[in-house]
């Protein structure tokens, strides 16, 4: 069931650095991030000042809205085609009838995007590099940091994934992603205008991409936000093949 | 090879709308050419996309080579090459690219591979675009690199929907002659709206109305099923004594014959060669009687109108004698057939009224 996942893994990684939008998102990316770096390393120099509350590895990952601003751009754009096109141009219909099934077909979609998004990310490694070549760096935080970059942007492709199985239009699947995302960070926000200790607060602090990506920057792995990640990339992935299989009945 | 029992495929479950493949059965023996022939709508892709796996049936089972679709749907799947209506390509790739994708995907295997593309391309005649990217290809193109991707796995079972649709008409040919190549060594089912296609590549026919089957039979039988509708006699002579001639001949099985005399207009000198055409009448309430059988869900088109074919070649040698005799010299005599296309509309119109009787 699963020779078919290399194949179209492989075809998925080709066209989308075969396509301009991969480069103009790259070069966006890295622009963002290059820009992000030196306002955080201004700031710090800025401040002369050994009590700050936080260190440069904290404000680069997730204490500054830059962040979360590049992912809305970065993620939906990147799912958005994924089976979104291949349904309106009619490829779908080949790709299915060759001997593949549903699961590879998502899967291998899925695991191409997350590898591109892994690899948009490698660059900024050298940022910290940079970093630890003037400041001492923790590089334990570092790598929690980059686990937490994972983990969020695994859970947001999952959903891009679900979002463009179950319409025909690429903007649509870009609109709905993009939806779902921002309406999770501003539940996130949520922790901070909740009723201190009601239920409404537990729960938004527990889908809060803020905090989960606070925690992480500071070196904690938080068990409970990489399940929560893990369960919406499982939800999503699901939901998704099952879409593909529903549409068989409804032709 | 391929065998369909009771297929039933409809789209909004509940509605009061009619099904659009509606109890469906028939069997394709291995090295058949079957040709889906059916007006738009009538229920050709769907039925097509069944087989191929790609919409699942809401009734009834599909075997492919002897494996059930639904149950043993990878098995099935690697039995066959399915060329979709849409001929949908990744443009972005080459056709070489596209084929090896696709080679793997159907697990051809790496040593294999290549050989397997090459052989593909040149079965469709592709190999001088083989290194173009698809977006640049035109339509024709395009269409043989879908029939290429269906090929390259080697599969018994071709399933080609629409493959001349949108073709030009050199292109049709070229591609009919590859069909027909194909009828070799695959078991194929294509699906048309051109009767005359069929013919031309095909050695089995079923005719598709309103998502029933109304027809199935050897494409030689279609042939046969053209009735003589009747005849032209190209005469020299004078106009009025060959026309009572030839009324005095037929009598009541023909219509009044039509006088067609050539202007000097149409580059033919006035020697008073004329043409003179009859139409038999035929007797169409029996007829019809024979073909809406309500017991005969399919009807097989070996019921032919011999009688009246027989009748009509005498009255045809009749009326050359009473030319001959009336002092006119003729020059040719040729009988006039129902097209294919007429054949179709009778038995399509056929099963529209059974389906409308029983409703």
């Amino acid at each position: 069931m699963m020779q078919s996942f290399w194949p179209i893994y492989k075809r998925e990684i080709f066209v989308f650095f075969v396509t301009p939008l991969a480069w103009v998102l790259a070069a966006v990316f890295m622009i963002v991030q290059g820009m992000h770096f030196v306002v955080i390393v201004q700031y710090f120099l800025g401040i002369h000042d050994a009590g700050a509350d936080q260190t440069p590895v904290q404000a680069f990952f997730g204490s500054t809205v830059l962040l979360y601003l590049i992912m809305f751009l970065l993620v939906p754009a990147m799912t958005m085609r994924l089976l979104a096109e291949e349904r309106r141009t009619g490829t779908l219909e080949t790709l299915l009838t060759a001997p593949t099934s549903y699961s590879a077909v998502v899967l291998a979609k899925y695991a191409s995007v997350l590898t591109t998004y892994v690899a948009m990310w490698i660059p900024t490694v050298l940022y910290m590099v940079i970093l630890g070549r003037n400041i001492d760096i923790d590089w334990q935080v570092v790598g929690a940091a980059y686990l937490g970059i994972a983990c969020v942007g695994a859970g947001y492709l999952a959903v891009g994934v679900l979002m463009s199985a179950i319409t025909d239009s690429q903007f649509v699947a870009l609109v709905l992603t993009a939806l779902v995302m921002v309406g999770l960070f501003v539940l996130g926000v949520g922790e901070f205008t909740a009723r201190e200790g009601s239920w409404v607060q537990a729960f938004c602090s527990h889908v809060s991409v803020w905090a989960h990506m606070s925690h992480f920057a500071s070196g904690i792995v938080d068990l409970r936000a990489i399940v929560f990640y893990a369960s919406l990339v499982v939800t999503s992935l699901f939901a998704s093949v099952r879409v593909l299989e529903a549409q068989r009945w409804g032709g | 090879m391929i065998s369909v029992k009771h297929l039933v495929k409809r789209y909004d479950s509940g509605s009061r709308t009619a099904p659009a493949v509606n109890d469906v059965s028939f069997h394709i023996e291995q090295g058949q050419v079957a040709g889906f022939v059916g007006p738009n709508g009538a229920g050709k892709s769907t039925t097509l996309r069944i087989l191929a796996g790609f919409v699942a049936p809401t009734s009834g089972s599909v075997t492919i080579a002897g494996f059930d679709v639904e149950r043993q749907s990878l098995q099935a799947r690697q039995q066959l090459g399915y060329m979709p209506e849409s001929s949908a390509l990744y443009p972005e790739m080459r056709v070489n690219e596209y084929l090896r994708f696709r080679a793997e995907l159907k697990q051809v295997p790496r040593a294999k591979r290549r050989a397997a593309v090459s052989e593909a391309l040149d079965a469709a005649g592709i190999s001088d675009v083989a290194d173009a990217c698809i977006k640049h290809l035109s339509k024709g193109y395009k269409q043989r690199v879908c029939l290429a991707d269906a090929l390259v796995a080697r599969p018994p079972v071709l399933i080609l929907d629409e493959p001349t649709s949108g073709l030009d008409p050199n292109q049709i040919r070229e591609m009919r002659d590859v069909i027909r190549g194909l009828g070799q060594n695959h078991t194929v089912v294509i699906s048309t709206h051109v009767l005359s296609e069929v013919e031309a590549m095909c050695n089995r026919v079923l005719l598709i109305a309103k998502g029933k089957l109304v027809a199935e039979s050897a494409v030689h039988e279609l042939a046969k099923k053209r009735r003589a509708t009747g005849v032209a006699f190209v005469v020299r002579g004078d106009v009025a004594a060959s026309v009572g001639a030839v009324q005095a001949a037929l009598g009541r099985a023909a219509c009044a014959p039509t006088v067609h005399v050539p202007s000097p207009r149409e580059g033919r000198p006035d020697d008073g060669v004329h043409e003179i055409r009859c139409a038999w009448t035929h007797e169409p309430e029996r007829d019809r009687q024979n073909l809406a059988d309500p017991q005969a869900q399919t009807q097989t088109l070996t019921s032919t109108t011999l009688s009246d074919d027989e009748a009509s070649q005498r009255a045809t040698e009749q009326a050359v004698q009473a030319l001959v005799r009336a002092g006119c010299a003729v020059r040719a005599v040729r009988s006039l057939h129902d097209s294919l296309e007429d054949v179709f509309a009778q038995l399509t119109e056929v099963g529209h009224r059974e389906t409308e009787n029983r409703e």
